[in-house]
């Protein structure tokens, strides 16, 4: 299928590789569809480009890449939603922002997806060891912090 | 916005399957028990309010600010990162 971006322009995507987001992300309840993209150079970031609003798109994130201490506690409801049988299929990104000269992590809500079926959902952690703005690197040295930790 | 007083282990219905419990009192802190159907999400509204106003400000992110990350290659990835984190279940 064909997908409509304001950012990158007409995008061929795999219609069996779209990530369904029943729910939606947390404020765009209504946008489900969407699909993942690799950028050029780095095999740690994506964009997530909805595939039914030209204009919206994230970048995501492994945070795994930046905070090996971090993991999401999955519950039961979660499992269900997301048909998620088995947890070996169950992965984990972060939406990114940009504040200041600084690339962070949403690490309070992060994304799962069972890979083995393409839902999604972000989830909202109830432990509050992470923040909504977990600085991931630096855009200026392009150094990725969790090198030095 | 409906204001009822209740004491220490008292409950309120919200419709025919949602309970809030007030289980325990101690100065200016409360401490709810909420049981709720499994579809029903309940959040600190704080912590939804903040994730909710990251993903509209990462929205607003654009290739060109994010110089060492860009614009996407020539193939799309399946859906599934590679190397994604394994995500554990909840014991």
């Amino acid at each position: 299928m064909e997908i409509q971006t304001s950012r990158f322009g007409l995008l061929e995507v795999d219609e069996q590789r779209i990530l369904n987001f029943p729910s939606g992300l947390l404020g765009f309840p209504s946008h489900k569809r969407f699909a993942l993209i690799q950028t050029g150079s780095e095999k740690c970031f994506f964009w997530l480009q909805c595939a039914d609003e030209p204009n919206l798109a994230f970048v995501v994130a492994d945070p795994s890449i930046f905070f090996k201490d971090y993991d999401v506690p999955l519950r039961e409801e979660t499992l269900l939603d997301l048909n998620l049988t088995d947890v070996s299929f169950a992965q984990v990104l972060v939406v990114c922002n940009k504040v200041d000269q600084w690339l962070t992590g949403n690490l309070l809500g992060p994304l799962v997806i069972n890979a083995a079926n393409r839902r999604a959902q972000q989830i909202v952690l109830t432990e509050k060891k992470w923040t909504t703005r977990q600085p991931l690197m630096r855009l200026q040295s392009d150094l990725p912090l969790a090198k030095s930790a | 916005m409906l204001v009822l007083s209740r004491q220490r282990s008292e409950t309120i219905m919200i419709g025919d399957d949602i309970e809030v419990t007030v289980v325990d009192i101690r100065g200016d802190k409360v401490r709810l028990g909420i049981t709720a159907p499994r579809e029903v999400s309940v959040h600190r509204k704080e912590v939804y309010d903040a994730i909710r106003r990251e993903n509209r400000a990462a929205a607003q992110v654009k290739p060109e600010d994010l110089p060492a990350i860009g614009k996407p290659g020539p193939k799309l990835v399946d859906g599934s990162a590679p190397e994604a984190k394994k995500a554990k279940p909840d014991t």
